[in-house]
C-alpha cells in the first residue's frame, strides 16, 4: 500500500491530492502509471507529460523497476512552473 | 566575536505570507561578506495578449524543500566562498507585481554570489516541484518551465 499524491493539473484530474492504493511491490514504473490511471482513467490525457516522484526521487515512466515499502509516497509529478 | 558567525547557512522558506526583500537579504548578510546578490521574480500582467488577474503556485513542499538545499549544496561545491544562501518561494495566490520568489545570496567578493544566485534560479525552474497557474479574465492556465527535463516530449 502506497501514498499517491496529486498535484497541479493531475489533482484536477484525478478530482483529488492524495489517495491510498494498494500495488504490487516490485512494479516498473510504467506499470504503475497503468494501475494509477485505471482508477482515475482522465489521466491518460497527461500521460506525456508527467513523471512520478518516488520517496521524493524523479523517475521517468517506463521500464525503471521500483521495490516499494508499504507506506511509501509516490507523487505525480506534472511539468513544474516554480520561480 | 562568536564562532558560528562563520558558519555557512542555508534559509529556505516556502510560505503563503507576502515576502520581504528586506528580510531575504538581511539573512545573508555577513560582515565577512563584501556582496549580498539578489534575485527577485515578479509576476506580470499579461502572456501572449491576455490580462493575468493573478498567480496562484503549489507545491509538494517536502521534496520542494529537498530539492532546494541539494541546490544549495550544488551551489557551495561550485562556489565554496559563498556564505549564505536564502530561497523564500511564495504559495498559493501572488498578486501582480508582487515577488513569487527571493533568491539572496552572499560571498566575500561579487563574481561568486552573482554567479550563485543566476545558477540557484535557472536549477530552481528545472527541477523544484513547484506549481504556477495563471489566472486570466475568462480561464487560466497550468504554466511549464522550459527547463522542465520531461515536458515538451
Amino acid at each position: 500500500q502506497v501514498s499517491v499524491l496529486y498535484f497541479a493539473r493531475s489533482a484536477e484530474l484525478a478530482g483529488l491530492r492524495c489517495e491510498t492504493l494498494s500495488v504490487p511491490r516490485e512494479i516498473t514504473s510504467l506499470q504503475l502509471w497503468e494501475e494509477i490511471v485505471k482508477v482515475h482513467p482522465r489521466l491518460a490525457l497527461i500521460r506525456d507529460q508527467v513523471i512520478f516522484a518516488v520517496r521524493q526521487e524523479y523517475v521517468l515512466l517506463g521500464d525503471q523497476l521500483l521495490v516499494l515499502q508499504p507506506g511509501d509516497e509516490v507523487a505525480i509529478i506534472p511539468p513544474i512552473s516554480g520561480g | 566575536m562568536e564562532e558560528n558567525e562563520d558558519v555557512p547557512k542555508d534559509f529556505i522558506k516556502l510560505k503563503s505570507e507576502k515576502l520581504s526583500v528586506d528580510e531575504v537579504s538581511e539573512l545573508v548578510v555577513s560582515p565577512y561578506c563584501g556582496a549580498v546578490s539578489l534575485f527577485i521574480g515578479t509576476t506580470r500582467n499579461n502572456f501572449e495578449g491576455k490580462k493575468v488577474i493573478h498567480l496562484e503556485y503549489e507545491a509538494y513542499t517536502s521534496m520542494a524543500e529537498t530539492e532546494i538545499k541539494k541546490i544549495c549544496r550544488d551551489v557551495r561545491q561550485k562556489w565554496p566562498s559563498v556564505k549564505h544562501i536564502a530561497v523564500h518561494h511564495r504559495l498559493g495566490v501572488v498578486p501582480i507585481t508582487e515577488a513569487s520568489v527571493i533568491i539572496a545570496v552572499s560571498s566575500p567578493h561579487r563574481a561568486e554570489s552573482l554567479e550563485a544566485v543566476m545558477y540557484c534560479i535557472n536549477t530552481l525552474k528545472a527541477s523544484v516541484p513547484i506549481w504556477k497557474k495563471e489566472i486570466y479574465e475568462d480561464e487560466y492556465s497550468w504554466k511549464e518551465n522550459k527547463e522542465c527535463f520531461w515536458a515538451n516530449s
